[in-house]
Formats: C-alpha cells, structure tokens, sequence
C-alpha cells in the first residue's frame, strides 16, 4: 500500500476548517431562471389565453412583477438567514409558532407535490406531439418516476447539466420569439389583437383569472434557497441573481405571449393541449413544420424536466427535514448508504404525485373534474400565494433584527403592494374556484397524516427535554467542546 | 505522505478512516486532511450519520448541510485525533469526486481513503459512484474501503478495489 512515499513536509498555515462554497452568482441566476421558466409559459400558455383573450400578456406581465415583489422579500431574508429552508424558517424566526411553521412546511411540500403533477401533465401533452401512440397519463406517471430515479442516482447533482438544460430552454422561447420578429417584419400583424378581451364582463376580472393561471408560471423561484448555503457571497449575489433571473423570465413570458397572440389565433391558443406549439406549426417562416414541431416538443420537454427535478428535489428535502426533526415518520430521512439519497422519501414523493395524476384523470373521466394541468396548477397557486404572502409580511416583521450593512432591504411599500396582490389572487382564486379547496384539503391533510403517524407510532428518537418539532430548543443542543 | 481521509457522513466513512489506522504508520503521515463534499443540488445535500444524536438534530428550519458536514467532519477528525499526524479539516462543495480530486492535486496527497457504501444491486448496478471515479482520476494511490460482505456467504461481490 505505502509504495508511494511522496513526503512533502511543507505545511503552510491553514484554518482549522476551510469552507469553499460552489455556486456562483452566475450558475444562480441560470438556476433561478431555468427552474422559473420550465414551470409555466410551455404548460399554461394556451390556458391564460383562454381565460383573458388577446390581452392575456397584460395578465403574465401582471403576474410576474407581483412574483418578483415576493422574490424582493425572498432575497432579503435568504441575506439574512442563509439556509436551505426558506419559507419554513423565515415564517418561524418572525412569528416564533411551531404550527404555523409546520402549517406553511406542509403547504410548500403540498405546493411542490401539485407543482410536479401538473408539470408532469404538461410533459406528457408535448410527448403526445411526438409520439401519441402512449397514454398521456402512462407518460406523465413515468415521467415521475424516472425524475425520482434520477434524483436517487444523484445526476441531478451535475451543475452544468444545470446550465445546459437552462440554454435549452432560452433557446426554445428564443425561437418563440424569432417567429414573432419574422412574422412583424413582414407587416401581417395585427396589433389590435393585443388589446381584446374574449369575455364580456369586466375586464379587470379577466386580467385577475388570467393572473391566477400565469402566477404558476412564475412559483419555482422560492426553491432558489435550496442552494444559498452553497451561494459564494450570498448577501451580495443572491438579491442580484434572484431577481434578475426574474426579471429576465418575466421579460420573456410578456414577449413570448405577445408572440402567441399575434400569430395564433386566440381560440386556437386556447384550444391546444401545447400551445406555443400552435406558434411554431403557424407556419410563418420557411422551415418544414414537422421538424419545428418536433425540436419544439424537445425543447418543451426538457424545459419542464428542469423544473419539474427541482420540484422533486425541494420534495425530497422537505419530507427528510421533516423526518430530522420528529414531525413525520422517521423513514423519510433514510438515505440510501452508496447512492447517499433519501430513497424512501423520494419514493414517497413520486407515489403521492402519481396520486394525483390518477385521482386527476379519473376524476376527469367521470366528468366531475377539469383539466388536470390547470386543476393542479391552481393547487400550486394557492398554497404558493398563502406562503409568498406570509413571506413578505415575514419580511416586514423582521426588519431591524439580524441586519448587518450587507443585509440587501427591499423597498417597503413595494412589499404592501405585494401583500396585497398575493391576497387579492388568493382570494380570487378561492372564490373562482373553490372546489380547488377539496385538493388543497386533501394533501394537507395527508401531511396532518404523517404527523399523527409520528405522534402516536413514531419512535421517540429526538434528545431528552425537546419538544416534538422545537427548532429552539434544537438549535441549543450542546455543542461538543473541540 | 500528506493523506485525504473523505467522509459523506456514512458510518462506512468512518471504517475507512480506522481502516486507514490498523495499518499506516503515523510516523509517515506529515499531515491528514479531513475531508467532506456537499453535494448543492442533490435531493439530500449532505446527511451526517457519525455525530451523536444531540448533535444530529437538524430539522426543517434549520436544516443545514453545512452543519452536518461540519459535524461529520469533526466525527471523523475526533477519531483520528490521538492518533498523531496533524489534522486539517475542510468542506467543499460541487460534485464529491472532482472535489476530492481537485482537493488531492492542490495538496499533492499521496493517497485518498474513501469509503464505499453499498453492497447492494444499486452500487453494482449503477455506474458512476464517487469512489469509482475517485479510483480513475486520482493523482495518487487510492485506499477503498468496502463494507464487508455479509456472512450469508453465497454472494461473493467484488473486492480489492484499492490501488
């Protein structure tokens, strides 16, 4: 063993423990956009439409700034406490309430759940445009499936792939775009079209239901914070990187959707299972259409997957914090001894995901149902507006503790104006909607279900004197004297 | 011989790292860096299974993989304390086997011990584990340390990975 004898008995002064982050400002701002862009405009486009008529980029432009006022409060916070927890812990160091804390970790394990399903809908329809002969339901349970493996196999962890994956998925609305310049240039279009409204009531309602639906395609943004312990500089990058990566997916969702309503007729829009699709097959600019439809579809599916892995890790990481901490059954924090993954919990995740795929499908096949992307996509919403607004609302209670001169501070009545846009979608949402409440229902009370199993079954494996989910008291578990 | 003992939090881990005690002589060792890499967009950025369950705690606030490596690290370190050779600890992040590569050519390290976790179908199975790519592009010799095969008897799995 020791035939190498390479002795080199320079030591040269070192700290005790060195700490070298790994993500830069940069690969942030990739991640933020490429996890905010897969989510919504390739899934949803056709439904705003529908929902507002020409004018439905009025309703993404809406939607995006009231997403980046919550990334503001996002950024200062996550400058302030730099852990991978996000909402759970900024909810519990302003309001210091265990069960609100648990409340807002179960909303965003139940937002991430009904994320990842509509998400995997919106795959499968752009996998029926390549190859419809596979049910769609089939596909998007296996699509699942296979993103658990992924994460259990840890291909996820490559940072590049990260980026690869981010270009593609510019790349796609890119194209999206480049049709919408051809087709200008060559003067057929009719702006007009920019303005109309399809319903006949009030037009500011219009705007709100096409707000609600484009809301989905800006939530991911919160999962940023999965990666601000790694971030080089975070009280300097992260604000940069976070809302500039919004920015940037906002700048493009206004452009893309005023590209769809100039080239697409709105009905047709409204009417497909992959809208920007329709977009490509109008055939504006001399290219076969077959083969734009199919690089199209590509592009679309990797954009999803991008966001839809980050889903299933944000998951992942929940349930296994959870687990940690005593508040669900200890199985969940089972990590796999080579494949270092929490297998159970990943397993966990896709079975409930799969659930709502089928409980979506039959609901739908027996004619209660909707559709299930926009049935999902308005689960998501809802549990992400209540967070997003407890957020800010954290935000503002928390200024003047923790600060320090790089602390990055939001503009405060930015901050108002974000409470009360989050509200007044959550509200709507409710009202428009309230059978999304039975889905709402359904997956927190699943998550009240594992507490009770831990309750009443779990082992009681947390140290002596703690209370059951006190991050307090486990914060000040004693330190081992080194 | 300057020596990088890895930890992923694994109690395999720390076998290695005693492994690498039953049989080296301290004498030669001018130094060892203890060394854990966490894994940023990983489903579980880094779990700690080595400290004391007071000291595991983390939960869903506070969840921190940096914590968690730092107390594995400390575990491994703690461990090998007594034993003589001076003792560095650093954490890194990215992808473990590029890190614990990059971590061996910048200290010009004349060996690596890493652990390697499973028997299981998933570590025969499944390609890329980080000991194995540690094994093809380290810049020096590598010690890998395997759980040992269970008594059943039957299944033989491969052995005598170390170079």
């Amino acid at each position: 063993m020791a035939q190498d004898a390479l002795t080199d008995t320079t030591s040269e002064p070192e700290a005790e423990t060195e700490l070298k982050r790994s993500i830069t400002g940069r690969l942030l701002y990739f991640y933020v956009l490429g996890d905010v862009l897969g989510s919504g405009i390739y899934v949803l486009i056709g439904l705003v439409a529908g929902a507002v008529g020409g004018a439905f980029w009025l309703a993404f432009a809406v939607g995006v700034s009231i997403a980046t006022i919550t990334g503001l409060a996002y950024a200062e916070l996550v400058t302030k406490y730099p852990k991978a927890a996000g909402a759970a812990l900024y909810v519990n160091k302003a309001f210091g309430n265990t069960f609100l804390t648990f409340l807002v970790t179960v909303c965003m394990l139940s937002a991430s759940f009904a994320a990842a399903g509509s998400l995997a809908t919106g795959f499968a329809a752009y996998f029926a445009q390549v190859w419809a002969v596979p049910p769609s339901l089939l596909v998007a349970v296996l699509f699942i499936v296979l993103l658990a493996l992924v994460n259990f196999i840890g291909i996820t962890e490559s940072v590049v792939l990260n980026m690869l994956m981010t270009f593609v998925e510019i790349a796609g609305l890119v194209l999206v775009l480049g049709i919408g310049i051809w087709f200008v240039a060559g003067g057929d279009a009719n702006f007009g079209v920019l303005t109309e409204f399809t319903t006949e009531g009030n037009e500011i309602f219009a705007i709100i239901a096409g707000v609600a639906l484009a809301f989905f395609a800006m939530t991911g943004f919160e999962n940023a914070a999965n990666v601000a312990e790694e971030t080089i500089n975070p009280s300097k990058t992260f604000p940069r990187a976070l809302v500039g990566g919004m920015v940037t997916a906002g700048v493009i969702y206004v452009l893309v959707a005023i590209t769809a309503a100039l080239t697409v007729p709105i009905d047709t829009l409204a009417g497909s299972d992959a809208a920007l699709l329709e977009v490509v097959r109008a055939g504006i600019i001399p290219v076969p259409v077959g083969v734009m439809v199919i690089l199209f579809a590509v592009i679309a599916m990797i954009a999803i997957t991008n966001t839809t892995l980050v889903a299933v890790v944000t998951e992942s990481r929940i349930l296994y914090g959870m687990a940690r901490e005593d508040v669900v059954p200890a199985v969940f924090a089972k990590i796999h001894p080579s494949r270092r993954s929490p297998y159970i919990a990943l397993i966990f995740a896709a079975l409930v995901v799969s659930g709502l795929l089928f409980a979506g499908a039959g609901l739908q096949s027996i004619g209660v149902g909707l559709d299930v992307i926009a049935r999902l996509a308005t689960v998501t919403v809802v549990f992400t507006l209540f967070i997003y607004a407890l957020v800010i609302i954290a935000a503002l209670k928390l200024r003047g503790t923790h600060e320090s001169e790089d602390t990055y501070r939001a503009n405060t009545p930015l901050l108002y104006l974000g409470i009360l846009g989050n509200a007044v979608l959550l509200a709507y949402v409710l009202i428009d909607d309230p059978s999304s409440l039975w889905w709402c229902g359904a997956l927190l009370a699943l998550g009240f279900a594992l507490y009770a199993i831990e309750y009443f079954f779990g082992t009681r494996d947390r140290p002596p004197g703690h209370e059951r989910g006190d991050p307090s008291e486990l914060r000040s578990a004693p330190e081992k004297g080194e | 011989m300057r020596v990088i003992v890895t930890t992923d939090g694994s109690k395999q881990s720390l076998a290695a790292a005693r492994h690498l005690r039953s049989f080296a002589d301290p004498d030669k060792i001018t130094d060892i860096l203890v060394l854990a890499v966490i894994r940023p967009l990983a489903a579980v950025a880094f779990a700690d299974e080595l400290s004391a369950p007071d000291r595991k705690r983390a939960d869903t606030t506070s969840l921190s993989f940096r914590e968690a490596a730092q107390s594995a690290v400390d575990a491994i370190a703690e461990d090998l304390a007594d034993w003589g050779p001076k003792i560095v600890k650093q954490i890194r992040s990215g992808s473990p086997a590029n890190e614990i590569i990059k971590a061996a050519t910048q200290r010009e390290a004349g060996l690596i011990v890493v652990a390697s976790g499973g028997r299981g179908l998933s570590d025969n199975v499944l390609v890329g584990s980080t000991a194995q790519r540690v094994q093809h592009y380290a810049p020096c010799p590598v010690l890998v340390v395997r759980p040992a095969p269970r008594k059943r008897g039957t299944r033989r799995s491969a052995k005598g990975k170390g170079t």
